[in-house]
């Protein structure tokens, strides 16, 4: 297991609770879906994973070691890509951006720039390395995000909302960037509460409502129940048919 | 937006670009502290070389006239009151208004020395990678005692890519409060208010995001440091720089 989840609750500063008794396992290379509305919790789940939220309750393993015990090496192991690319652009040009997690790491200069190629190569971005972040479209920006975790080498890379506000030609190239890291044995967890782009892909899917996980398995065999919670059913299962991938 | 990208580094290959940033930064300080002592020939010698300079690194004039254009009423404006404030014989009068040669030859002069400053200004900051400027800054206050050189530079780089989401921030929500007719209300004290506190709100929940995207990328003061290194050409340069500043100010 990469991920076991213990018991974990959360409460916010202000009271409320953000995550209510969460029990999850994540096996190694599976590519996962967790669902919900808008406020279910997934986020606040999210960034347990990595520490960036410490639970209330209960523990997060990352790899058997609790995530508390060592944060540096936990972060590097979970990637996380935001739901707003913008905010997580830390450097003035592209190549300065996908080198802060690695200079973060204290890596040689040699190793920084090997790590950097290679991620920009990645993604498709190898060619704008000097240009401006915040000049990016949309999907480069969210292309750029992938890259600067890829640069860490992570394990596991977690996305939260990765299709949010962008358009087809923007989603098909970061479901295909989701699909190429998943075949290249990354584990993959998916935050969304449109499930249409990615469902065809993954392996798992589990259902988060109120700061709790009501439902957790086959993304086909849950697909009847996914109103219930809020979600929009696919629309080809809507029609009976077989879902299909955005990418044919 | 892209009137801020057209005052920031653009890729190259030229001797400027290759050049060590230390070295660029004392050049930067010995140039401005020339200008401030060198007269019209020592002037128009600093430029020649500066335009050369920055011709030679592949940047088009043009393209940072348009940005820089606030600049020149500044300058304009500099222009004028000395013109108008120094003594000496009149060259125009209006009433107990007089416009001097002296005022005029000394405005021109100040607004020149100006230009050469922005011009060393700007061939720094086209030329040179946001991260090598950072480097330099921590490696120049690393033997200062008390002062955190990377704490500085980090900071230091941040407020560089945070100038761009400001902008933007500020351009959204213009056009968000004008799409809702606040031009309608006449009264600034609202009209900032409106304005303001908004801005100001969306810029720190901004900041909150960019401080947890840091930490999950493992920030840390005690991080890599982008690599400076300097060779014969550089202090060829600063031999040759040091000899156009005394040329210049004799």
């Amino acid at each position: 297991m990469i991920i076991e989840i213990k018991n974990v609750s959360h409460r916010f500063a202000d009271g409320t609770m953000g995550l209510r008794n969460i029990n999850l396992e994540i096996q190694e290379g599976t590519f996962v879906v967790i669902a919900g509305q808008n406020g279910s919790g997934k986020t606040t789940l999210l960034r347990h994973l990595n520490g960036l939220l410490m639970p209330t309750n209960g523990s997060v393993l990352l790899a058997g070691m609790p995530v508390s015990k060592n944060l540096a090496w936990s972060r590097q192991m979970v990637g996380m890509v935001f739901q707003d690319a913008d905010s997580q652009i830390v450097g003035e040009t592209v190549y300065d951006d996908v080198a802060f997690g690695p200079e973060n790491l204290c890596l040689e200069h040699n190793e920084i720039e090997r790590r950097v190629f290679k991620a920009l190569e990645t993604v498709g971005l190898l060619q704008h390395k000097d240009q401006k972040p915040h000049l990016l479209s949309g999907g480069e920006k969210r292309r750029l995000a992938i890259a600067g975790v890829l640069a860490m080498e992570p394990r596991m890379l977690v996305f939260d909302e990765p299709f949010s506000s962008l358009d087809y030609p923007g989603v098909k190239s970061i479901l295909s960037q989701m699909i190429s890291l998943h075949r290249a044995g990354h584990t993959i967890l998916v935050a969304a509460h449109d499930l249409e782009k990615v469902i065809a892909h993954t392996d798992r899917l589990v259902i988060m409502k109120d700061g709790k996980v009501v439902r957790d398995g086959l993304p086909s065999q849950l697909f009847g129940e996914l109103e219930a919670f809020g979600i929009r059913e696919p629309c080809a299962s809507r029609m009976g048919m077989e879902v299909y991938s955005w990418l044919k | 937006m892209a009137e801020v990208s057209a005052l920031s580094f653009r890729p190259g290959n030229s001797f400027l670009h290759r050049m060590d940033v230390r070295f660029k930064i004392v050049f930067v300080i010995l140039i401005s502290l020339a200008s401030l002592k060198a007269r019209g020939p020592g002037l128009f010698m600093l430029t020649s070389v500066l335009m050369m300079g920055l011709i030679h690194a592949g940047l088009h004039l043009k393209s940072v006239l348009k940005p820089l254009r606030y600049v020149f009423f500044f300058l304009l404006f500099v222009f004028m009151a000395r013109s108008l404030s120094v003594p000496g014989s009149s060259v125009i009068e209006f009433k107990s208004i007089s416009v001097t040669r002296e005022g005029l030859f000394d405005g021109a002069m100040v607004c020149w020395r100006w230009v050469v400053v922005i011009m060393t200004g700007l061939s720094l900051i086209l030329t040179t990678r946001p991260s090598e400027i950072r480097a330099a800054v921590e490696w120049s206050l690393n033997p200062v005692p008390l002062i955190p050189g990377k704490r500085m530079a980090t900071m230091m780089s941040l407020i560089v890519r945070f100038v761009p989401v400001i902008f933007e921030q500020t351009g959204e929500t213009l056009a968000a409060q004008r799409a809702r007719c606040v031009e309608n209300r006449k009264n600034p004290v609202y009209r900032l208010k409106v304005f303001g506190i908004p801005l100001m709100r969306r810029i720190f929940e901004r900041a909150d995001k960019l401080a947890l995207a840091m930490e999950a990328r493992c920030y840390s003061e005690n991080r890599t440091s982008p690599r400076l290194s300097s060779d014969v050409w550089d202090w060829l340069a600063l031999l040759g720089v040091v000899g156009l500043c005394i040329i210049t100010v004799l």
